[in-house]
């Protein structure tokens, strides 16, 4: 599985200045990782032409078994017509039924299924936003912070459930926190200014998954890194 | 709801009369200028029931055309919301022909169709059909991204799952348009047996006018408002119904 | 240099001073006329070309008036304006005043413009033979419902004992397309003003056409007449007469046959849409209806056939009790 970002140009329409200038990066394997910068470098531009949502870009995209690549932001709603139940009930493929319960039970949804999306806070809303495309079919989600909202230990439950349902699925995690990119991600791609180069550094992260003791030293390193980076 | 609509409606018709009167008395015009509240008020026991009839009739034809106008709005609105030339075509041609005033186009439709039913439905429509075409286009093109991009994503979405996502997002605006547009349809329809018909109260305004009877466009008047407000009062429930079946209040 | 150009300020100034002067004059001239409205019952047409040309010959000039004439329509009363103030003068017809006035509207009569009711029914005699009024049994008979060819029609249907089921009465409105098309037996039109265009069409089509005239049935019913308030009559007499004469002057002038291409013009001044071979052709029907002889003294009132119409408003209970029209009529312009 390779995702492979060359020569990467964009500009915005309408605009002067370039968001991505001669842009490389790649992930080469599945796993759970992050896209990192600061506000406004393009992060969710990039998630977009990764998406295939935004075209007219320079440069290449290459893809080795990524046939279906999901795009989630934290603003999604649901309709408002549909108890959360019957929406999740109605958007699960047969296939991953018996997924539904897992995550419903996992991401705390349970109180949530009889309301509708608007009766729900901003992190029930934001989870059970991702529990729907979780229960998609994909080989990469891009996950434009779509944990804000959510406390602290929620997240930490919901990133090691991930990790430990989807350990053959490609995760890009869009977030602020450096913290938590530089914990619980396995490659941490660094977006910078256009005119910086490189424009994008990959760093490795801790790839925390619950299973062994993290050291703090250790990640305080990992994101020394990438506040060095950025 | 009911009491705050026809209590308005009332206040108002009860303030325009007095206003007529003061008027009336002031500068001592004759009962056949003004007439006096005893003339208004016999008229009223005569014509009444005759009156409240040619209102219902004339509320039927409305609300059928209101109805009608509608179905015609959301089909030309789905069409309309489409990127291709269709929907670009469809919206330039609806802003161009609203300009077209109702009143000219009437007589040709009673010239074609003759003055049954057909042309009063027709006209009622069309005057109440280009202000909710406007809001309908508007509603059915803008997209609703927060929740259409899933479906788009995961390839779930059809033009009719995109046409009752933005209808619902947008629901207090379609009701507050139809709502809007009850009143319209009502006057269309008055407009078109003025015009042209024979049948229904707007008819029955053309013969009071050409008898000079201001009495009897008065009680004509009274009815008009008391069963407008009564529909409108209807269509607001409804709203409101909706509103509350679906969650949005 | 300077001495020239103070001399073409100087007579510049003069030239000022003279143009004010005029003005001030022609001001002046004006100020002395009375100013009056005169509001009509319909548009422009032929059946006011009397009152357009009293104005455009001078002759309410003349008499010392400055006359507004305000065309009618159906919006438009000029009973309800006289009595706001709107107009001191009006058109109306024999209906109208017979119902203001039985509505307490201080209305009264100054001149008859139509001596023959101009609303007649065009008919078809080779599809519809009319012989006697009994002919209209069966017939499907255009009426305009709460108008006065309503009240014309049931006058005429009650004095020769024709019940309503033994006639179809068909509401008419403004297109003539059921009349065209055959559905309408008789329909209503004014003789003067319509009968030319409608009957062209006819004609065209190879039909021949003939009018019924009510009158010549025995039902009089006066139409189009000049009106103004009592108070007006009691309190400006001098006006109301210098207006009434003027206005017969007018009108006894523009129909001579002699005038007429002047009648013409007049029509056509301020009525575009009608072609100047219609008008010529409605002149002459409207001067039969105004003066049905040429010695005939214009705006004649005809008390007998005022009395008819209120005695045939009385009868379909159009007014709830006699008005006593004879009170009403006050003929000024009269010799």
């Amino acid at each position: 599985m390779r995702l492979e970002l060359k020569e990467l140009n964009y500009k915005y329409p309408g605009s002067v200045g370039d968001v991505f200038r001669q842009l490389n990066c790649q992930v080469t394997e599945p796993g759970f990782h992050a896209l990192f910068g600061p506000s406004g470098v393009g992060k969710t531009t990039l998630a977009k032409v990764i998406a295939g949502d935004i075209r007219g870009f320079g440069g290449e995209i290459n893809l080795q078994r990524i046939h279906q690549i999901l795009y989630t932001y934290n603003l999604e709603r649901i309709p408002g017509w549909y108890c959360i139940r019957e929406h999740l009930e109605s958007i699960t493929p047969e296939s991953n039924r018996q997924r539904l319960q897992d995550l419903v039970d996992s991401f705390g949804l349970q109180p949530c299924l009889n309301s509708r999306f608007s009766q729900l806070s901003l992190g029930q809303q934001n989870r059970t936003n991702l529990a729907r495309y979780l229960l998609q079919d994909f080989d990469l989600l891009i996950m434009d912070e779509s944990l804000a909202n959510v406390d602290e230990i929620t997240k930490e439950k919901i990133i090691l459930k991930i990790k430990a349902l989807f350990p053959q699925r490609c995760f890009l995690y869009i977030s602020h926190n450096v913290v938590e990119v530089s914990k619980f991600c396995k490659q941490i791609l660094v977006l910078r200014s256009h005119h910086k180069a490189p424009q994008a550094v990959s760093l490795q992260g801790q790839d925390f998954n619950g299973q062994r003791v993290l050291k703090e030293k250790d990640l305080e390193q990992s994101m020394l890194e990438i506040v060095n980076a950025s | 709801m009911l009491h705050r609509r026809v209590y308005q409606f009332l206040i108002i018709y009860f303030t325009g009369l007095a206003a007529l009167m003061l008027m009336k008395y002031s500068l001592h015009l004759s009962d056949y200028t003004i007439p006096g509240v005893t003339e208004i008020w016999t008229t009223c026991r005569r014509y009444f029931a005759l009156y409240l009839m040619a209102v219902l009739n004339t509320l039927c034809v409305a609300i059928l055309g209101h109805l009608l106008s509608i179905c015609m709005a959301t089909i030309v609105g789905i069409i309309g919301r489409l990127t291709i030339w269709i929907g670009s075509f469809i919206r330039v041609a609806a802003y161009n022909i609203q300009a077209y005033p109702i009143v000219a186009v009437a007589p040709i439709i009673f010239i074609l169709l003759g003055d049954g039913l057909s042309s009063r439905l027709l006209i009622a429509a069309m005057i109440c059909y280009f202000p909710l075409l406007l809001s309908f286009i508007g509603i059915l093109s803008e997209p609703v991204k927060e929740i259409e991009h899933f479906f788009e994503s995961t390839r779930r979405m059809n033009w009719g799952l995109q046409v009752k996502i933005r209808a619902f997002e947008n629901i207090h605006k379609l009701i507050t348009v139809i709502v809007g547009s009850a009143t319209l349809a009502m006057v269309g329809t008055i407009v078109a047996e003025f015009i042209a018909a024979n049948a229904g109260i707007g008819y029955s305004i053309r013969i009071a006018l050409y008898q000079s009877d201001l009495a009897k466009i008065l009680v004509a008047l009274f009815l008009i408002g008391i069963c407008t407000s009564i529909y409108l009062v209807f269509l607001e429930w409804l709203g409101w119904f909706i509103k509350k079946r679906f969650g949005t209040i | 240099m300077q001495r020239k150009l103070l001399q073409k300020i100087g007579l510049l100034g003069i030239t000022m001073i003279l143009i004010l002067a005029l003005a001030g004059c022609a001001r002046d001239d004006e100020k002395s006329m009375e100013e009056v409205n005169y509001r009509l019952k319909w548009l422009f047409n032929i059946s006011v070309v009397g009152d357009l040309y009293a104005h455009d010959s001078g002759l309410f000039a003349k008499n010392g008036l400055k006359v507004t004439v305000k065309p009618g329509g159906p919006e438009k009363d000029a009973i309800k304006e006289l009595e706001l103030g709107h107009a001191q003068f009006g058109v109306a017809s024999a209906d109208q005043v017979i119902r203001a006035v039985s509505k307490g509207a201080p209305i009264v009569v100054i001149a008859q413009l139509f001596q023959i009711n101009p609303l007649h029914w065009i008919y078809r005699p080779d599809k519809t033979p009319l012989k006697t009024p009994q002919d209209l049994k069966g017939k499907t008979i255009g009426i305009t419902h709460g108008g006065n060819d309503e009240t014309i029609m049931r006058a005429l249907l009650a004095k020769y004992d024709i019940r309503e089921s033994e006639v179809k009465l068909f509401s008419v409105r403004y297109d003539y397309t059921p009349f065209y098309q055959g559905k309408v037996d008789l329909w209503p039109l004014y003789r003067n003003a319509q009968a030319p265009i409608i009957g062209a069409k006819l004609q065209k089509a190879g039909e021949r056409f003939a009018l019924m005239d009510p009158s010549k049935l025995g039902i009089r019913f006066v139409a189009n007449s000049v009106v103004t308030t009592r108070k007006m009559l009691e309190e400006r007499p001098e006006t109301v007469k210098k207006f009434t004469r003027a206005l017969l002057q007018g009108w006894q002038e523009v129909l001579k046959p002699a005038n007429e291409q002047k009648a013409i013009d007049t029509v056509l001044k301020y009525n575009k849409e009608t072609p100047e071979e219609i008008v010529r052709q409605q002149l002459p029907a409207t001067r039969i209806l105004m003066m049905p002889t040429p010695d005939f003294e214009f705006g004649k009132i005809d008390s007998a056939a005022w009395r008819q119409t209120e005695e045939i408003m009385l009868a379909q209970k159009l007014i709830p009790v006699p008005v006593f029209v004879e009170k009403l009529l006050k003929p000024v312009g009269e010799k």
